[in-house]
């Protein structure tokens, strides 16, 4: 079976429903992914799900979509397209390690429990190397480490 | 017998006409202060509603009750016993509703450079004064507030009238334009007006969008075109609203006991008839229509209310007066075969008047193709099917017949077992055993006369399907369309005919000695009521008297509907309507249709 074919399976979606899509790329224009790469067009991610042809694991949109609903907001069908890329990173095994977190918490507890998500966090922090900016997130959230004061 | 006319707008006024002319009571029962409707409240066409209602104005038949809505309906015996919100009770025989229909208003999208196009016709009308002076760049978008999941039916004007806003912002500056579409649905010589802006730098793009961000100068818009995302800053942006029924249909259906459907329209078992007997529905309560659809149905619900159709229906046609004709048919493919794709685009202007008719045959063959379990593909660059006929559109995609739009740009070849579209941005290749091409099907057209009848249509008239007073247009001939339409231009023919009866009329005459059989004026006419024919006289210059032809003007009566077209064109005012007295001179030409 073809993974797109798989990936439908995933949402609660048919291959028919696609069919509704009318082409008129107002989700593209909406689209927060644009701003990293101007050729995403969730319209055509959809074209190709509806005939049967393979969605890259490379496709922008399903590398970089934030799940931020906006072009179902604006889409005369409200097509809920997210539902569609995370269905699509689960099958390209692509997901982010937050969200096989998110996951993974809502699997055991039925809903998200900070300190797994967190533990289950820690590797890609440290692998990422995004540790170096801890400083800083703990700034933004109001805890601040003591510092030097420069006497004068 | 009184008729009850629920509605002021124009689907009503020209039921009101049938009703006088037949010598019944109608009363015309409006909501609001003001009559006209939708329509008056487009700046051009308001005074084409004021002559159209100046007509009847003064009969005494005739009663006007402005501002006043129905809070109760009972019914006694056949008739009706109405009470409206003032306290008074009417009692009618018959009940026309002619609600109309109630433009969307895009709340979350407007703002002071973002406007409705009622809005932006208010800001370009002349008598509203000077244009601002940042009026360079125009963007419109197509299909707002129609064709989504909330509202399926297509409103069938947002692009017709869109391209009349072109030409009247043209008219007045010369701002750069973009129109952005999803399918342009025109109708008729639409699709030359489309050509010659098109050709004159207005840009058509197949996109749409909903990001306007809007600040003091102007509009960003963002859009998706050939592959990648475009930002453009706009003055103004204007969004084609759609048309939705009347709120209050829902509510004056429960009070009569007829039914709407779905979604909020008559439901509508005979052609303009609702399911309560002496209730007729007509104009936008039927489903959203132009303003000469409108007229047409609106004189359909007038006959049907004060006369018997059936019989006037057989008499005319006896008479010969209903002309139609058949269309040609569509060969489905036969033989062996697994998958075959549709091809709907062509650039001829002149056959992309057969979109509409030629969408609704491939989108039928598609889904009888679907059903007999093959891949069917529907390549089109436009796909026209107005109002209820988006329904069946949307019917054919759920049950898994494909359809590719065409962008600006992209090409459609086909090859052996395999078809291909390229343009920028795109390269799609789809295995197909068959493509059935539209532009096969247009032979069948050649050297039809409904080809000259739909090419030249005058848009200047308020008789929808007369051609002349022995031919009256309806089904394929008027307009290539679905065929629920046919028995509505049927009853709207009959009302113009009912209207003719009698009616008095100039003809222009021409002055045989002065004519120089210039031909303008057969240029002019927009009936064909102008022939140059040669006539034989003697002259004599510097010798023998000779015999000769000379070319002259010669108004064929029958086709001649007094428009006047001619009289302001002749260059040396050889051509006139006669003055009064000759008019009863005049009258003996005309032959009232017997009944």
């Amino acid at each position: 079976m073809p993974k797109t074919d798989h990936a439908i399976e995933l949402t609660d979606y048919e291959r028919q429903d696609f069919s509704v899509c009318l082409g008129c790329k107002i989700c593209a224009s909406v689209c927060t992914v644009n701003d990293l790469d101007l050729s995403t067009n969730p319209q055509e991610m959809l074209q190709k799900l509806f005939l049967g042809k393979d969605v890259a694991a490379d496709d922008p949109l399903v590398r970089f979509c934030t799940g931020c609903y906006r072009c179902t907001g604006a889409c005369p069908w409200e097509i809920r397209i997210p539902d569609v890329v995370r269905a699509l990173r689960q099958v390209h095994a692509t997901e982010s390690p937050f969200e096989k977190a998110f996951k993974g918490s809502v699997a055991i507890w039925g809903r998200v429990y900070e300190p797994y998500v967190l533990m289950r966090a820690v590797p890609f922090l440290l692998k990422g190397g995004y540790i170096k900016h801890m400083m800083r997130w703990m700034e933004y959230m109001g805890i601040h480490l003591p510092h030097k004061v420069k006497r004068t | 017998m009184n008729v009850l006319i629920i509605g002021g707008g124009i689907s009503g006024v020209s039921a009101a006409k049938v009703v006088l002319k037949e010598g019944h009571n109608a009363i015309i029962l409006e909501n609001t202060a003001e009559l006209g409707g939708t329509m008056a409240r487009i700046a051009n066409c308001r005074i084409g509603f004021k002559t159209f209602f100046d007509e009847i104005k003064d009969q005494p038949g005739l009663r006007v009750i402005k501002g006043a809505s129905i809070t109760a309906a009972q019914r006694k015996g056949d008739a009706f016993s109405v009470a409206l919100s003032d306290g008074e009770v009417l009692e009618a025989d018959r009940v026309i509703v002619a609600s109309g229909l109630s433009p969307y208003d895009p709340v979350e999208y407007r703002g002071k450079r973002v406007l409705t196009s009622l809005e932006y016709d208010a800001r370009i009308d002349q008598r509203n004064g000077e244009l601002p002076d940042d009026f360079n760049k125009i963007g419109f978008f197509l299909c707002v507030g129609s064709r989504s999941k909330e509202y399926p039916l297509c409103s069938s004007v947002c692009c017709s009238y869109t391209i009349r806003e072109v030409k009247w912002t043209l008219q007045r500056a010369k701002p750069e334009i973009a129109v952005f579409y999803n399918d342009l649905r025109l109708f008729g010589q639409e699709f030359y007006l489309q050509k010659i802006y098109r050709d004159a730098g207005v840009r058509f793009v197949r996109a749409n969008s909903r990001y306007f961000e809007e600040d003091e100068e102007g509009v960003t818009v963002r859009y998706f075109v050939d592959g990648e995302l475009r930002e453009e800053r706009f003055n103004y942006v204007v969004l084609a609203i759609g048309l939705r029924p009347n709120p209050g249909l829902k509510d004056l259906g429960a009070l009569f006991g007829f039914s709407v459907n779905e979604y909020g329209f008559v439901a509508e078992e005979e052609p303009l008839t609702t399911d309560l007997h002496g209730v007729f529905a007509c104009g936008g309560a039927l489903e959203p229509m132009n303003i000469k659809d409108s007229i047409m149905t609106g004189f359909g619900a007038g006959v049907l209310a004060v006369k018997d159709a059936d019989l006037l229906t057989t008499a005319t046609r006896e008479e010969g007066l209903l002309c139609n004709e058949v269309p040609p048919e569509i060969t489905l493919p036969d033989g062996d075969f697994s998958s075959c794709a549709f091809y709907l685009g062509t650039e001829d202007p002149g056959a992309a008047m057969f979109y509409e008719y030629m969408s609704a045959r491939f989108i039928e063959a598609a889904r009888k193709l679907r059903q007999a379990g093959k891949t069917v593909y529907v390549v089109t660059k436009n796909t026209v099917t107005p109002s209820y006929d988006e329904l069946t559109f949307e019917k054919a995609r759920r049950e898994g017949v494909i359809m590719i739009n065409l962008e600006e740009g992209q090409s459609f070849t086909a090859a052996e077992r395999s078809v291909r579209i390229t343009g920028p941005g795109k390269d799609l290749v789809l295995d197909v055993d068959r493509v059935i091409n539209f532009s096969d099907h247009l032979d069948g057209f050649h050297g039809k006369e409904f080809l000259s009848v739909y090419r030249s249509e005058p848009q200047l008239r308020w008789n929808p399907t007369k051609w002349s007073r022995k031919k009256y247009h309806v089904g394929f001939l008027r307009h290539p369309r679905d065929k629920r339409w046919e028995p509505r231009e049927i009853l709207g023919a009959l009302g113009e005919i009912l209207l003719d009866r009698g009616e008095e009329r100039l003809y222009p005459t021409v002055e045989e000695e002065r004519c120089s059989g210039c031909g303008s004026c057969k240029d002019a006419c927009p009936q064909k009521a102008i022939d140059i024919i040669i006539q034989d006289k003697q002259v004599s210059i510097f010798g023998p008297i000779a015999s000769t032809g000379i070319p002259i003007a010669h108004v064929n009566e029958d086709a001649c509907v007094a428009c006047g077209l001619c009289v302001s064109t002749c260059p040396s005012d050889v051509i006139k309507f006669p003055p009064e007295e000759e008019k009863a001179k005049n009258q003996g030409c005309i032959e009232p249709v017997p009944f």
